[in-house]
């Protein structure tokens, strides 16, 4: 009897054992995405000076001269050669700093160099780098400094991401350098001499960030746990997982930031990151989901702000399935998609309808004519394209609670001229599985995706997405987009770095895609983060990344 | 004793074997391609094929097992994905976190789990019982994030007592151990209840009462010690579970513990890092069966000679 006891025992204990882990182990996806108390709110607008919700209380003051920063993500790398998201990039900012940068208009200043010039066949491009600059360890700033840091991310044993940016891999495993060589005339000149011409180059340049060259001799790739760099803010420690600390850096060649150090503190929880705010624990926080800012409301030292992003979002449409290779039919769709309510919906407003292939903070955006939200006319192109009882289709996208409310929302819409969409949600690398396979054994109908090119060029907006070398297996090409001139255009851009020319040849391949209709234009959504109103010059760019180096407390 | 504890310990050897199989092959079996994942959006096939010859994955199945396993026994396990650290060198700093918080949450729960427990049962039907009990069912229905979340608001946000997260302090050990602890705390209450209602009706503890001994000696000595076997058992799983961190609460209060390691390490497709993880789980796990096990031997020494 006893032993029968035992068993019970042990099962029940079992069972309910595993309906607790059951419980604690659900994603927090839905925390931050549910709960949405009201998307008819009264006051949705931001305004000029990017306030959705302004502070009342302007004249609040911070206790101390720390700045802590609270983020969803994870910094999980200090070696910037070595990053695979924003987070790792903004947290690396403090530190180091690069040849080229963009400012808070998003447009290219020099940051280490104070000018340089590109060559007329655009292969050759001349850095004059600022003088007297030293690295925290003491080590002079120098072309010297510039090469040693080029050289370690070209070097294949030191298996870093970036040496992708200056090595191109072939299908056949050959490597093509896009850098012939780095000549350094004298200390303050450093040339950088291409095979090709490739425009995006010095764009890229903003990654590239300079590390101390004795320190990288004494760390090696251990430099992660001791970055040197030359930025305003020294190093103090990084715990993985849990926050960064860096101090002001007193011998900085440029003008000193207002706080004495910045702590990045890791908070996936969005309401935690919220209480984090209103207990005065953090002073910045990001990214602040919309259905937070009715909790904050109350709180009276808070600034909501919102940006643009360059997060483009939309769905794919095969154009090599049967019922969407006519483009009157992909036309019909785009008509059919109130993309108003899309961003109503999706980000509370907080966000802007597609008005190109691009978000408008690429360089080279231009405003396209826009696709009206209009059934009627979607119905009649429907019927000219001989689909008036339409037709059946499937939807892939991410797993998550957002993309799903996506998804949902684009199978609503299309509902309407008689479009029957199967919404399948997937893992991500499980719809990577699907997606990049030959063509002969591609299922993918439509794709509710996103794409944010952190360059900001026109080419990493489009390339990887609409070239038609593009097509999977090789890349994300999931429309199976193949235009000859649109392929010209963009191979054009990338050879020609001359501003005028890139204008025209990006301005005629917007206008072909978007005529194209290879996809449902949908939204870019802004940015948004909130911040105690006795903080400054602290922001997100479009991309993602935040800016601390003009951070200031008020005390 | 001695034996018996040898003969334990002996059979978890070949328990693990099995297990680090199994999770290897488990981990390889997720679909999609790591090596996509870690190469990002804008990577062409050449680079994912690079980034794949990198992992070792264009190795049969079976060299890569050879190599994980000549890597566990030469204390090699790898390098994290994400940064280029060794395995150890990421999970090792996640490990005090999670057994502090596990530590306080697992003691407050046992003392007043157990406690709520045998008074209940002893209490039985009075009203110190179903407060008793009201306490413990909320502690395994209240969802556990939203508890979190309402503890922080009430006692961080409104009251400013506690901070809302990370371990900086003793005061940030108390809200996420409470949550952690909810569940358990009452899984033992009502564990110890009922299994103290039964001994409580034994024919041993009715002969203890006619002995004249006094209430107290009778449940602690008698039926408390006899329900022990049973909140022993509970009690070490539900501490195992423990080991694992609690993703839940390792979100909501901002903890570096093991628990989030693992989800993200999984999103990632870090596979050292899981494989590692995993390994340790069971290992944690099979650990503290042996302890249960070797408890039984204490409380109960027929258990020994059986």
């Amino acid at each position: 009897m006893k032993n029968y006891k035992k068993l019970i025992s042990f099962l029940l204990a079992g069972t309910m054992m595993f309906s607790l882990a059951a419980c604690g182990g659900k994603s927090n996806n839905n925390s931050s995405a549910g709960g949405s108390k009201n998307a008819t709110a009264e006051n949705k607008k931001v305004d000029k000076d990017g306030n959705i919700v302004k502070a009342k209380n302007t004249d609040a003051k911070s206790e101390d001269n720390d700045l802590v920063i609270a983020i969803e993500g994870s910094v999980s790398s200090m070696d910037p050669a070595n990053i695979p998201d924003t987070n790792a990039i903004s947290a690396t900012r403090g530190v180091y700093e690069n040849l080229v940068r963009f400012d808070e208009n998003n447009k290219l200043v020099g940051q280490l160099a104070k000018d340089w010039e590109i060559s007329d066949d655009s292969l050759t491009y001349t850095f004059h780098l600022n003088e007297g600059i030293k690295f925290h360890d003491g080590t002079d700033f120098n072309s010297e400094a510039v090469k040693a840091n080029y050289d370690r991310v070209v070097d294949k044993n030191n298996n870093l991401r970036q040496r992708r940016t200056f090595i191109v891999t072939n299908d056949d495993g050959s490597e093509e350098p896009r850098v012939a060589n780095v000549e350094t005339p004298d200390a303050d000149t450093v040339v950088f001499t291409l095979t090709k011409p490739w425009s995006p180059f010095i764009n890229r340049l903003t990654q590239f960030c300079i590390i101390s060259p004795t320190a990288l001799e004494q760390y090696g790739n251990d430099i992660m746990n001791h970055p040197v760099g030359t930025g305003p803010y020294t190093f103090v420690e990084w715990e993985e997982g849990d926050h960064t600390k860096m101090k002001r850096n007193e011998n900085y060649w440029g003008d000193k930031p207002g706080v004495d150090t910045v702590t990045i503190k890791e908070a996936p929880e969005a309401g935690t990151r919220t209480a984090m705010l209103q207990t005065g624990e953090a002073d910045f926080v990001y990214p602040m989901p919309v259905d937070q800012i009715e909790a904050v409301k109350g709180t009276d030292d808070l600034n909501v702000k919102a940006s643009d992003s360059n997060i483009m979002r939309y769905v794919t449409l095969n154009m090599e399935q049967k019922e969407l290779k006519d483009p009157k039919v992909r036309e019909a769709m785009n008509h059919a998609i109130d993309k108003n309510a899309y961003i109503q919906l999706m980000y509370s407003g907080y966000g802007k309808a597609a008005t190109s292939v691009v978000p408008k903070s690429i360089s080279g955006y231009e405003e396209q004519p826009e696709y009206k939200f209009d059934l009627d006319e979607a119905k009649k192109l429907m019927k000219e394209a001989g689909y008036e009882d339409g037709f059946k289709l499937t939807l892939w996208g991410d797993n998550t609670t957002q993309e799903i409310k996506g998804m949902t929302f684009i199978k609503q819409q299309l509902q309407q001229i008689g479009i029957e969409v199967d919404v399948m949600p997937m893992e991500p690398a499980t719809i990577n599985d699907k997606i990049y396979v030959d063509k002969d054994k591609a299922n993918v109908n439509m794709w509710y995706v996103n794409w944010s090119a952190s360059d900001f060029t026109m080419d990493g907006s489009l390339r990887s997405l609409l070239h038609s070398s593009m097509i999977p297996p090789v890349s994300a090409n999931t429309a199976y987009y193949s235009d000859k001139d649109f392929d010209s255009d963009l191979d054009e851009g990338l050879t020609n770095a001359d501003a005028d020319a890139q204008a025209n040849v990006y301005a005629d391949a917007q206008e072909r895609a978007w005529k194209a209709c290879p996809w449902l234009f949908l939204g870019n959504d802004d940015v948004i983060y909130a911040e105690k109103t006795y903080l400054s010059g602290v922001y997100v760019s479009p991309d993602g990344a935040f800016n601390f180096t003009d951070a200031e407390l008020a005390q | 004793m001695g034996r018996y504890a040898l003969k334990r310990i002996l059979n978890a050897i070949p328990l693990l074997i099995v297990i680090s199989f199994l999770i290897f092959m488990f981990i390889h079996m997720i679909p999609g391609d790591p090596a996509r994942q870690i190469a990002g959006q804008d990577a062409t096939k050449a680079d994912v094929e690079v980034v794949r010859d990198q992992l070792g994955l264009n190795d049969p199945l079976l060299v890569q097992y050879g190599k994980y396993m000549k890597g566990l026994f030469t204390g090699d396990l790898g390098y994290s994905v994400k940064n280029g650290q060794t395995v150890v060198q990421t999970i090792a700093p996640r490990f005090k976190p999670t057994i502090m918080l596990g530590l306080c949450a697992a003691v407050w729960a046992v003392i007043i789990g157990v406690l709520l427990g045998v008074v209940s049962a002893v209490m039985q039907g009075r009203t110190v019982d179903y407060i008793a009990m009201i306490i413990a069912i909320s502690g395994i229905s209240l969802p556990g994030f939203w508890l979190g979340l309402e503890l922080i608001q009430l006692f961080s946000v409104g009251l400013g007592w506690f901070p809302t997260g990370g371990l900086g302090s003793w005061k940030a050990y108390v809200l996420p151990s409470l949550t952690l602890g909810a569940g358990i705390m009452a899984i033992l209450a009502r564990f110890t209840r009922s299994s103290m209602l039964e001994t409580m009706r034994e024919d041993y503890v009715r002969t203890a009462r006619a002995k004249g001994l006094g209430e107290f000696l009778v449940v602690m000595r008698h039926a408390f010690k006899n329900s022990l076997i049973d909140i022993v058992t509970v009690g070490g799983l539900q501490i195992g579970g423990l080991l694992g961190g609690s993703v839940m609460v390792e979100t909501v209060f901002s903890i570096p513990g093991l628990g989030r390691l693992l989800v993200d390490s999984i999103n990632f497709r870090d596979y050292k890092v899981v494989q590692a993880l995993l390994l340790f789980f069971a290992l944690g796990y099979i650990i503290i069966n042996l302890i249960v096990d070797l408890l039984y031997g204490v409380i109960n020494p027929k258990v020994r000679y059986s």
